[in-house]
């Protein structure tokens, strides 16, 4: 199960060595070797090349290794906290909240920024942080409520950030670059700024090992053995804010190196506690090195547009996840998770009742949405004999919306079902991600393909990411939490190319912007038909589907021996999900995270068995992207705002709600 | 011999369900108890409630006469030891590292380990057969492998109490009188008191020196091997007619009608 151990070192020694190198060789035709090394303490104020050395290369590679170790460590910390290998700083919302700090600040305290920049981020990572604990404080911190609270608030954040970006992009159009994570450097001072800080945060964590190995064995076990299990974890995990913060308020998000350095060292046989922070430490600032140098090697090919790092670490956390999935075989049971999921069981209500209030409240929104908006100069009612006239401006639109919704709800429960997991949905599993990268590299080529060319290519996209899962994942007989990994890592593809995208600004990133968050107002009557065919043909098949689906989840062994053809019935539904997210993605974008919402919800209002969680999960879908297309249209009127972006807000409330209301029960 | 737990008027309800009614109960020094009960009667978190792991809806609890709440994490680790009964996976830790963890509550989170932590951490793997197996991923063991070095886990904490929660559920039978013969005699030996739930009655009845049983949350027998293996008691615990021989002084067999 575990590599041999003296591969560890060697690894290590390559990638930094490899790294170290990379870095150096535009210098090595400008500098002897002895003089690039000699850059990182002394110059020759007679040579150009050896004071931009001194000055910018230099601290550049040190301060990429600074962070780089930070971060594996944090990371390494994380997932022992809460025993899963998804885990990180990225996943706990600590770094969405560090940017939404700075972003805040931009807008409303410039300066503050000016004092201190960590302030506003430390600030933005520990109200996300803090809203995580506060949520998952009753369930007494159980790892997969605070990563899915975490993710959550990830989602959150960031659309606020959108939110603030699409209304007041002038102001924050640096803060792209800057939420891409750039190392760029110019002089010693933030390295010297940075190092002590991250020095004692990382004796901190050390102190915290010994109690941090006792969580492996179990909430139960820990604390039969005296430790105050929820103490020790609120303490590591303010630490791990701490650590990713400062870092994110220096140099920007610099995402995936907290999750691929533990993943790289565990697969290279790190397989103690200690050994896992020391070697995923070495890992995160190796790794990083080489990551910042492909990004400064990319921005000098790429005649001077800027490649920050940010983009270059996905490409890099990618094929690690992918690694790990070969590698990281027992996710099942996760380590120091207790055998019974802790599982939230609301009481249950009855079906009919929650779907006729989810109904009566879809047709008022309809009803609304139709007749009641605002005009030129005040808000009136559209009598219902004009509304044929209203439909092709309101009617389209709403109608791809509600569907999309649907079929995202659909998706969503297919997914989280058959994974088992939470934390699955059409936009963790990279499907969603996939056709968003197509889309996204079509607008970059500049080729104009007009609405059926990307819908098209959208469905080609989502079938190719599906594609590749299913391939990755088929070693697995599509198991769920590699189901999940093997989504992540295509989800840090697709957050690379996008990084891209927005970092190089200009109109093109203003376009992709608004598809991304799901512009509805873009749809057109016959696609609106088309998708409600689509929708309720799938309907109609998944009606035969629902016993599997509650098989499924009782694990391979049971399901089979139950006499259900387990991989045949995953690959099945895995199609059905992959289209289902494709149509929706193509009208709403992939970032509405409603596939994720509408199924908890679902459950949030009672409806355990699957049948009823699919039937509620599709009408809460609807509901939310009717009315926050509603929304879209008259928030900032005569302007709009994006719907799916809305959704995501909207939805993320009413998640946290129903999760912080079932902590209390 | 004095009360090691004293349980007065105790009950736990989750949501609307009671678990446990008005029980009252002593656990006596260095003595081995063994709880009896169908499966739902409330064995299991007893159990939970006297290793603090759930803190009871109504009654107090107390431990060595003083209570429960004034009692830090660490010094009540060092005087009750809780075995789960289904304990997790342990993520390739070495027989020898788990073990080594039952020495947290005594040297806590930066003290180091001495010469006696390591002599106690032998002795632990020594008295559960475990020393061939010591290098091993816990992970990689046989279920009544994996059962004993969580026991020498136990053992290493040195507590004065063990709590375990069906302790030999997953051996077969040799290990399963092992297991228990180990555990009655290191009872002995180190005047533990031990509080075990058990399935078998037999079993129970042959290596502990009192049973107590539960049915739906209440208490409904308690005495010593002898006065608890009657045809009559045993119906009353179970709901089915049973009989009982006794083959040997302190030997009993039960079976079902």
């Amino acid at each position: 199960m575990y590599a041999d151990t003296s591969t560890l070192p060697i690894a290590a020694v390559i990638l930094w060595l490899g790294a170290l190198f990379a870095s150096a060789t535009p210098w090595l035709n400008q500098l002897d070797p002895i003089a690039i090394l000699s850059a990182f303490w002394t110059f020759n104020p007679d040579q150009y090349a050896s004071v931009l050395a001194h000055h910018s290369w230099a601290p550049r590679v040190s301060i990429a290794m600074l962070i780089g170790c930070g971060l594996g460590l944090a990371g390494a910390v994380t997932q022992q906290i809460l025993g899963n290998p998804l885990a990180s700083p990225t996943t706990l919302g600590v770094e969405a909240g560090g940017q939404f700090g700075i972003t805040v600040a931009t807008l409303f305290a410039p300066g503050l920024l000016a004092f201190s920049p960590d302030l506003a981020a430390i600030g933005g990572g520990l109200l996300a942080i803090g809203l995580v604990i506060a949520l998952t404080w009753r369930l007494g911190f159980s790892p997969v409520t605070v990563i899915l609270a975490g993710l959550v608030i990830t989602f959150f954040l960031g659309a606020m950030n959108m939110a603030f970006l699409l209304l007041k992009g002038e102001w924050l159009g640096n803060l792209y670059i800057w939420g891409a994570g750039s190392l760029v450097q110019n002089n010693w001072g933030p390295f010297m700024d940075l190092w002590p800080r991250v020095l004692v945060l990382a004796i901190l964590m050390l102190l915290l090992m010994r109690p941090l190995q006792l969580l492996q064995l179990g909430q139960a076990s820990a604390s039969s053995l005296g430790a105050r299990v929820g103490l020790i974890r609120v303490l590591a995990l303010l630490l791990v804010v701490l650590m990713s913060t400062t870092v994110v308020s220096r140099v920007g998000v610099v995402a995936f190196v907290g999750l691929a350095a533990p993943v790289l060292a565990r697969l290279l046989g790190a397989r103690t506690l200690g050994s896992r922070l020391l070697w995923s430490t070495v890992m995160g600032g190796g790794l990083l090195l080489l990551a910042d140098t492909l990004a400064h090697w990319a921005s000098t090919w790429g005649d001077g547009s800027l490649v920050p790092t940010g983009t270059t670490t996905a490409l890099i956390g990618g094929p690690v996840i992918l690694l790990a999935l070969q590698g990281i075989r027992n996710t099942h049971h996760m380590p120091g998770q207790e055998s019974s999921p802790a599982g939230f069981q609301p009481k249950r209500r009855s079906p009919v009742m929650i779907s006729g209030v989810i109904v009566t409240l879809l047709l008022a929104t309809i009803v609304i949405s139709m007749g009641w908006s605002p005009g030129l100069d005040d808000w009136n009612w559209t009598p219902i004999t004009q509304w044929h006239e209203a439909w092709v401006w309101r009617g389209p639109r709403l109608l791809a919306a509600t569907l999309a919704g649907v079929a995202l709800g659909l998706a969503g429960t297919l997914i989280q079902r058959m994974t088992g997991n939470p934390m699955g949905s059409p936009e963790m599993l990279g499907i969603s991600g996939g056709a968003a990268l197509v889309m996204v590299m079509i607008v970059l080529s500049g080729l104009e393909v007009g609405r059926l060319g990307q819908l098209g290519a959208a469905t080609l996209g989502a079938a190719a990411a599906l594609g590749l899962l299913i391939l990755l994942a088929r070693k697995h007989r599509f198991a769920g939490n590699q189901l999940l990994l093997g989504g992540l890592a295509l989800y840090v593809f697709m957050d690379a190319g996008l990084r891209l995208v927005m970092a190089s600004g200009g109109t093109v990133a203003a376009q992709l912007l608004n598809w991304m968050y799901g512009s509805t107002w873009l749809t057109s009557e016959s696609e609106a038909f088309g998708l409600m065919a689509f929708i309720v043909l799938i309907c109609g098949f998944l009606c035969l589907v629902v016993r599997p689906l509650t098989l499924l989840p009782l694990g391979d062994t049971s399901a089979s021996a139950l006499g259900l053809p387990v991989a045949k019935a995953r690959l099945l539904l895995l199609l059905v999900a992959a289209v289902l997210t494709a149509s929706a993605t193509v009208v709403i974008g992939p970032l509405s995270f409603v596939g994720l919402i509408a199924p908890h919800l679902a459950r949030v209002l009672g409806q355990q068995t699957v049948g009823r969680q699919m039937i509620a999960a599709a009408l809460v879908g609807g509901l939310l992207l009717a009315a926050a297309d509603y929304l879209s249209r008259i928030v900032v009127y005569p302007g709009q705002l994006p719907a799916g972006l809305l959704a995501a807000l909207v939805g993320g409330v009413y998640f946290l709600w129903g999760l912080s209301r079932h902590g209390r029960a | 011999m004095s009360a090691f737990f004293k349980v007065s008027s105790l009950g736990v309800h989750i949501g609307d369900a009671g678990i446990l009614r008005n029980i009252n109960l002593e656990f006596r020094e260095g003595e081995v108890t063994a709880l009896l009960g169908h499966n739902g009667s409330g064995k299991s978190t007893l159990l939970k409630v006297l290793a603090r792991q759930l803190s009871p809806s109504s009654g107090e609890v107390s431990v060595l006469g003083t209570s429960f709440n004034s009692t830090g994490a660490r010094e009540f680790a060092r005087i009750v030891g809780y075995l789960p009964q289904h304990p997790p996976g342990t993520d390739g830790l070495t027989v020898r590292e788990l073990v080594a963890l039952g020495r947290y509550p005594w040297r806590g989170p930066l003290g180091r380990y001495n010469d006696e932590d390591h002599q106690l951490i032998d002795q632990a793997i020594d008295d559960t057969g475990l020393r061939y197996f010591q290098h091993r991923s816990v992970d990689t063991l046989s279920g009544g492998e994996r059962q004993r070095a969580w026991i020498a886990m136990l053992l290493a904490q040195q507590t004065r109490c063990l709590l375990l929660d069906e302790p030999i559920s997953a051996l077969d039978v040799k290990h399963q009188v092992e297991t228990l013969r180990l555990v009655h005699r290191l009872a002995e030996e180190r005047e533990l008191t031990v509080v075990v739930v058990l399935h078998d009655v037999d079993l129970a009845a042959r290596f502990c020196d009192r049973l107590v049983a539960l049915k739906t949350g209440e208490l409904v027998a308690d005495g010593s091997p002898r006065e608890i293996m009657d045809s009559g008691i045993l119906e009353t615990i179970y709901g089915v007619p049973m009989g009982v021989m006794e083959r040997a002084p302190g030997q009993w067999v039960s079976y079902v009608h």
